[in-house]
């Protein structure tokens, strides 16, 4: 078949690969696998694949500098794949071009629905971004600024708004403090966490039913934050 | 009195002459009392500057005094006056005995003076050496002995300078202050048990008696004794720091590979069971292995974290990546976390809104408290609450309390369950590799804060501090908009 989507897998553990190719096939992907950081750059660029899944830790070349290669000449969607508590390396990649990750060992039900996050969001990338994302009873109409739940309006003030609305525009994807800090209250407040967790707490109250087990706006920790739609 | 008394000892004709000026003080006195004094009292009252001069200056000057005061008192009051001459043989007579008698005097008050400035320096020299040996006592790192000696010294002698150097110390510790540009007087080394163990050098102009030379040469010696008694404490500790981490590492070995092994069981087992052709599993029995193998699987990922953690505090090499972070934001997502193996438990959370946001590492803050429920989780009786509450202290610092209705533990244990591979219960009835409070103690002492266990009367609990402050900052309050703005 075709159209299945084509997924990349670069990772130096044989057992990995196998597991992977196997788990993708049956989920109707088509898989390709390399064990180096070259041949993963060569495989690439023969075949152009829709999603890289990219392990951080390969030798000689690390997937750092792979990732850092591909955004040179392609948007190709690529999740990376890191060991526990290497959040510095996890963080230093999403900056290099990388739209996601997931830390070994992982479920194979998170790795598909980074798969899928990222597959819809590179066929956005190509047409025009959803006006509208709804979540639950949360409807939030990026356009108009509106944000209602269920059939109450929500009063946000402009930050507030500003910080949904770019969560919600990159639904299912992980993105950093610094870039969420930069984009909304501008590069020089990079560093300035601070902010994003008192705006982040006051989001969680105004739309979350338990602001404590939030189910839209999830902390991902050391990284940064992810807007899901699903729960 | 004091620069009298130097003086005398530094000139050494001085106390000559004094002697014979007393002698002819005594001398002008008696002359205008010639008329109302007999013979025999002028020779009694002439004994006066003798025994003076034996008290306050020494043999030389009594018999100075003596001789002196035996021609005065011929040349002034023995007939004929003013002359050397004797004519009454009981005259010559009393002037003999004169002589014989100052002499004698002077002899045994110089004596007894002597004796008693001998034992008043030695007094001293006791005492100075008592003082040094008090110094000494119960160091035993190189540092303080240094200067435990070089204070001493300087003290004792009046030394302008004072410089000890040691061997294993690269630096010479100097005192009171900067080096006085010339060579030293007085060099001792340093020995015990013939190993050179380093210098005393002594800048002090005024010459050394032999007394204060043989009490600088003791302190050289004592201090040898006290630098040698360090190296050995510092090499026995050296050992038992070896053997205490030999005995870690078995420990740790026989503790993990048990630990592993369990899971490792398990799953092993699941998925043999699950491959097998002989047996047709029904869906339920399936699903019951399949979820065994999941919940060992990331039993296996927690045991691995907290390794390679405890290896990272153990190392030193924790570098923690603070940022200003909310702690309920912490607490929420690690309860959120906790939720499916921890059904039987409720969580009860007071932090308040107004908590401030405190510099942490948000992921080994989020170990902290996974380490402390989860512990709660193991030995609290199902059906009850673990709370979590955080107060902001007036000393700077926020204090956290995470508290179950857990069994107490022992007085005697409470300290001793932050240790390594502690374990209050036996191994058998609950698992765990007895890391995860070492490592939370790890994870707290990095941030600056203490972390304690206490029994209350209807539970268990652990309190930690973390401070507020972060390099001198305050914890910062990002101004707060208005709806609609």
């Amino acid at each position: 078949m075709n159209s299945a989507p084509h997924v990349l897998v670069i990772d130096d553990e044989p057992q990995i690969l196998r597991a992977l190719r196997t788990i993708l096939a049956e989920h109707k992907f088509r898989v390709t696998t390399a064990s180096t950081g070259e041949e993963g750059l060569a495989l690439a660029a023969a075949q152009p694949p829709d999603v890289v899944i990219l392990d951080l830790g390969l030798p000689r070349m690390s997937g750092l500098e792979v990732c850092a290669q591909l955004r040179e000449w392609t948007q190709v969607p690529v999740i990376v794949l890191s060991a526990h508590d290497t959040e510095h390396d996890k963080v230093r990649a999403l900056d290099k071009g990388a739209d996601d990750y997931l830390t070994k060992p992982f479920g194979i039900d998170e790795l598909l629905a980074r798969i899928r996050v990222a597959l819809r969001h590179s066929a956005q990338a190509q047409g025009s971004p959803e006006p509208v994302v709804t979540a639950g009873n949360l409807r939030i109409d990026l356009a108009r600024h509106l944000v209602t739940r269920g059939e109450a309006t929500v009063k946000l003030t402009a930050t507030e708004f500003k910080l949904l609305a770019h969560l919600a525009a990159n639904e299912g994807r992980v993105l950093t403090h610094q870039t969420i800090l930069a984009r909304v209250w501008g590069p020089e407040y990079a560093d300035h966490t601070e902010y994003l967790r008192v705006y982040m707490r006051q989001l969680r109250k105004k739309l979350e039913d338990d602001p404590d087990q939030p189910r839209y706006l999830l902390t991902e920790p050391g990284i940064g934050y992810r807007f899901v739609a699903e729960a | 009195m004091q620069r009298l008394r130097s003086l005398f000892t530094q000139n050494t004709l001085l106390p000559y002459g004094l002697a014979v000026i007393i002698v002819a003080l005594t001398t002008l006195v008696l002359f205008g009392l010639r008329e109302s004094l007999s013979t025999p009292v002028i020779a009694l009252l002439y004994l006066l500057p003798v025994v003076v001069s034996a008290t306050l200056w020494g043999r030389g000057a009594a018999v100075t005094a003596a001789v002196c005061a035996f021609f005065a008192f011929n040349y002034f009051f023995i007939l004929p006056l003013y002359t050397l001459s004797v004519h009454q043989p009981q005259d010559l007579f009393a002037l003999i005995v004169f002589l014989v008698v100052a002499i004698v005097i002077s002899q045994s008050v110089s004596w007894a003076r002597a004796g008693m400035e001998a034992a008043s320096a030695r007094e001293r020299e006791a005492t100075h050496l008592y003082e040094f040996a008090t110094a000494l006592v119960g160091l035993r790192s190189l540092q303080p002995i240094m200067r435990a000696i070089a204070e001493k010294t300087l003290e004792t002698f009046r030394a302008e300078c004072v410089e000890v150097e040691i061997a294993d110390e690269p630096t010479p510790l100097r005192l009171p202050g900067p080096h006085p540009g010339r060579r030293p007087n007085y060099v001792e080394v340093l020995l015990a048990a013939r190993d050179r163990q380093g210098e005393i050098r002594l800048w002090r102009a005024a010459p050394f008696t032999s007394a204060e030379e043989r009490l600088l040469r003791t302190f050289a010696s004592q201090g040898a004794l006290a630098l040698g008694r360090a190296h050995l404490a510092l090499a026995e500790t050296r050992a038992k720091v070896l053997e205490e981490s030999d005995r870690l590492k078995s420990a740790l070995l026989s503790s993990v590979s048990h630990e592993l092994r369990t899971p490792l069981a398990t799953i092993k087992a699941s998925a043999t069971s699950l491959r097998s052709e002989t047996v047709d599993w029904n869906a339920e029995a399936r699903r019951e292995l399949l979820a065994a193998i999941e919940e060992e699987t990331d039993h296996l990922n927690r045991l691995v974290g907290n390794l390679l953690d405890m290896s990272r505090i153990e190392a030193g090499a924790l570098h923690l990546q603070r940022r200003w972070n909310a702690l309920d934001e912490i607490v929420a997502g690690v309860w959120g976390r906790l939720r499916p193996r921890a059904r039987q438990h409720r969580i009860e959370l007071d932090l308040p809104d107004d908590l401030p946001l405190l510099p942490l590492d948000y992921v080994l803050m989020e170990q902290v408290f996974t380490n402390l429920i989860s512990n709660g989780l193991k030995y609290a009786p199902p059906e009850t609450a673990i709370h979590v509450s955080a107060r902001a202290q007036a000393d700077g610092y926020v204090r956290v309390q995470v508290r179950n209705q857990g069994p107490h533990v022992p007085e005697e244990h409470l300290e001793r369950i932050f240790d390594k591979f502690y374990r209050v219960t036996a191994a058998d009835r609950v698992t765990g590799t007895g890391l995860g409070l070492s490592i939370c103690k790890g994870i707290v002492e990095a941030h600056g804060g203490r972390i304690w266990a206490e029994n209350l009367p209807d539970g268990f609990a652990f309190n930690f501090t973390l401070p507020q402050q972060w390099e001198g900052l305050a914890p910062p309050r990002p101004p707060v908009e208005l709806e609609g703005a």
